[in-house]
């Protein structure tokens, strides 16, 4: 399928891209756009202004996703509080890993395209996501 | 100077008044220039036009209009007396902070803990809204870093 999101992507449309690719769509296309009118007819638009996945009530788009798909894993809730305040920093969570993963992915979007953005972070989450899942199995932080 | 700013117009019923209160809190937080009724600025870049654009759209689900613009004052002395005025916004907010750090000393330990504490959030905060390079930023960090915290 293909999917589609505003170009020159930050935290929360790399979050998403991640998701979408391990949890609904393994095949995803991703396709960048300057304007909503450049959404091709046969791709499902995310993170812009006046679609269905996008920033709601207060949620980030990877928080919208979570629940439109009911994905409840709490180790994808743990990382949405963490992509919630890195994109919005409006301290509804506390989440004291934001600030450096904000600044990470900021850097390297200064010198990477968004294709090598999704090449990059996708490891970046996974790692999140294998700690957040043995911090639960431990009930401590992992090490 | 920046050339472009991102505009927000925006208009919202009175009545309820949670997302008019909403609304405001953000644009606050955001460090807006207010050019008029409905209408505020922030220099752009890839965050503020984000930022504008999310609060639109949440606009719009409250029921009111709002539109972002890119523009560029036809007159440079209209983008100066803006820089003006967001700086100093940011040297007052830092100043308070200032002000508060300097009187760490007459505090017990852990007030004096909780008061850098507090004052680091703030910096934090105040920094996010932090367009333009200002003294009083790097003093106001100096000021908090220098609180005792044992």
């Amino acid at each position: 399928m293909k999917w589609a999101t505003r170009a020159h992507i930050h935290i929360d449309r790399c979050a998403c891209a991640w998701l979408i690719r391990r949890d609904l769509d393994p095949a995803a296309e991703f396709v960048f756009v300057q304007d909503p009118e450049e959404v091709p007819a046969d791709a499902t638009p995310f993170d812009m202004t006046g679609v269905e996945l996008t920033h709601h009530g207060g949620d980030c788009t990877f928080e919208t996703i979570l629940r439109r798909y009911r994905l409840d894993d709490p180790v994808l809730w743990r990382i949405a509080e963490i992509v919630h305040e890195a994109d919005l920093d409006d301290e509804r969570y506390h989440a004291p890993e934001a600030p450096g993963l904000d600044v990470v992915l900021r850097g390297l979007s200064f010198f990477c395209d968004d294709e090598k953005m999704l090449e990059l972070t996708g490891p970046i989450f996974d790692g999140l996501y294998e700690y957040f899942r043995r911090a639960r199995e431990l009930g401590r932080e992992p090490a | 100077m920046p050339t472009e700013w991102v505009l927000l117009s925006y208009r919202l019923p009175r009545e309820p008044s949670t997302p008019r209160i909403a609304t405001w809190r953000k644009l606050k937080r955001l460090g807006v220039a207010q050019l008029n009724d409905g209408l505020v600025a922030l220099p752009d870049d890839a965050r503020t036009r984000e930022q504008l654009e999310w609060l639109a759209g949440e606009i719009a689900e409250a029921g009111g209009v709002a539109t972002t613009w890119l523009a560029r004052p036809s007159v440079i002395q209209v983008g100066r007396d803006l820089v003006a005025e967001l700086t100093k916004a940011r040297v007052e907010e830092y100043a308070a902070i200032i002000e508060e750090a300097r009187s760490a000393a007459e505090l017990g330990d852990s007030a004096r803990r909780a008061l850098k504490r507090r004052l680091s959030a703030e910096l934090h905060r105040i920094g996010r809204r932090d367009y333009f390079p200002t003294a009083e930023r790097a003093q106001a960090h100096e000021a908090v870093a220098e609180i005792v915290d044992a």
